[in-house]
């Protein structure tokens, strides 16, 4: 089974770490691929980036990934317009406009994090429901929960549960991601998948968390980057 | 009078499970700082009964200090809690820390660690 962590964050976003170092860390724990998130960035920026990328690939041999994530509305616009320049489109959830937007947008591929700095769990069975149609993976952030403690951790693992058991019942896609900042943040693949567990998947759902979900984002990758496709659900048959 | 318990019939036997893994750090980590840290980690996240449910014993014999490999015994039912757990130790000490599970096995022998 081949495992990836599709919310990593590099030093070209607000990460610690090189490309290199997160690469290799995925490749001793077992990872056949990542995905770099980074905000939006400058069209150079963005080109260099993309080099680095190529390169560490080929260093590393693991599959890498490069995934831009909105903060805001208007990022969210802005990179559901050109949609077909980067693999993966991730939203920064906690705010409840956004995250309603980011489940009606069938381009985005991941809602990060939905109850980010919430008491609530951030989505209600309405925007779950658009999700499961949209085919938008609802994040289960590893690194929320290893860098809280008490009360707060305790409410994020509540709300998190939440989400799950919303997300099951209309069958949205879920997606288990380490979050991680730094190549000392991401996890073992088994530990993600137990802490799925723990939050009300089955086995067989947890591990497609890590994996089959992720492998369905990656085939809409390949499809994008082919020249018939022109929009979500719209292709040239030929 | 006999000293040690009677070994239990297998029907009446706790079913173990054995995780081997390895520490990936930039420095070397004791035994005793790792035991302290896994029984903090378990305790905090878990509780004192969530614990006790796991019947969880790091193998002091078993812990190599070179290669940073160790064993985790627990039991067949509380095999999540305790992965779920060793994903939380993010340091050990001060050194920042990663677990890479090995192996999970019914025996040690089945672990083929050396």
């Amino acid at each position: 089974m081949a495992f990836y962590d599709f919310h990593v964050h590099s030093a070209f976003s607000e990460g610690e770490s090189s490309l290199e170092e997160l690469a290799s860390m995925a490749k001793k724990l077992g990872y056949k691929g990542i995905c770099f998130t980074a905000y939006p960035l400058s069209k150079t920026e963005e080109s260099f980036l993309k080099n680095e990328i190529e390169r560490v690939k080929k260093e590393f041999g693991i599959e890498i990934f490069l995934g831009f994530e909105a903060r805001n509305l208007k990022e969210l616009r802005a990179l559901a317009k050109r949609r077909r320049e980067f693999d993966v489109l991730l939203v920064r959830g906690g705010d409840l406009r956004l995250n309603r937007a980011a489940c009606e947008t069938p381009e985005v591929d991941i809602l990060t994090h939905p109850e980010f700095q919430r008491q609530d769990s951030g989505l209600d069975y309405v925007g779950i429901k658009f999700a499961s149609k949209n085919k938008v993976a609802i994040e289960i952030n590893f690194r929320e929960v290893l860098f809280s403690s008490g009360k707060n951790r305790s409410l994020i693992i509540k709300n998190m549960a939440e989400n799950v058991r919303i997300a099951k019942k209309y069958k949205a896609p879920i997606i288990i991601c380490s979050g991680g900042i730094s190549h000392w943040e991401l996890r073992d693949p088994r530990c993600l998948i137990s802490f799925g567990c723990m939050l009300g998947l089955e086995l067989k759902e947890a591990k497609d968390a890590i994996s089959k979900v992720p492998e369905e984002i990656i085939k809409l990758i390949k499809e994008r980057r082919s020249e018939n496709w022109i929009m979500p659900g719209v292709k040239v048959v030929r | 009078m006999k000293k040690r318990l009677k070994v239990s019939i297998p029907s009446l036997r706790e079913r173990e499970r054995y995780i081997a893994f390895e520490i990936i750090s930039e420095g070397e980590i004791r035994y005793e700082e790792l035991e302290k840290s896994i029984w903090n980690t378990m305790l905090t996240f878990l509780g004192e009964h969530g614990l006790s449910k796991t019947s969880i014993w790091i193998l002091k014999k078993l812990y190599n200090e070179k290669n940073k490999v160790g064993v985790i015994k627990c039991n067949h039912k509380a095999l999540i809690q305790v992965l779920s757990c060793l994903g939380l130790i993010s340091r050990i000490g001060e050194v920042r820390v990663v677990f890479k599970i090995l192996k999970i096995s019914g025996t040690i022998k089945g672990l083929n660690i050396k």
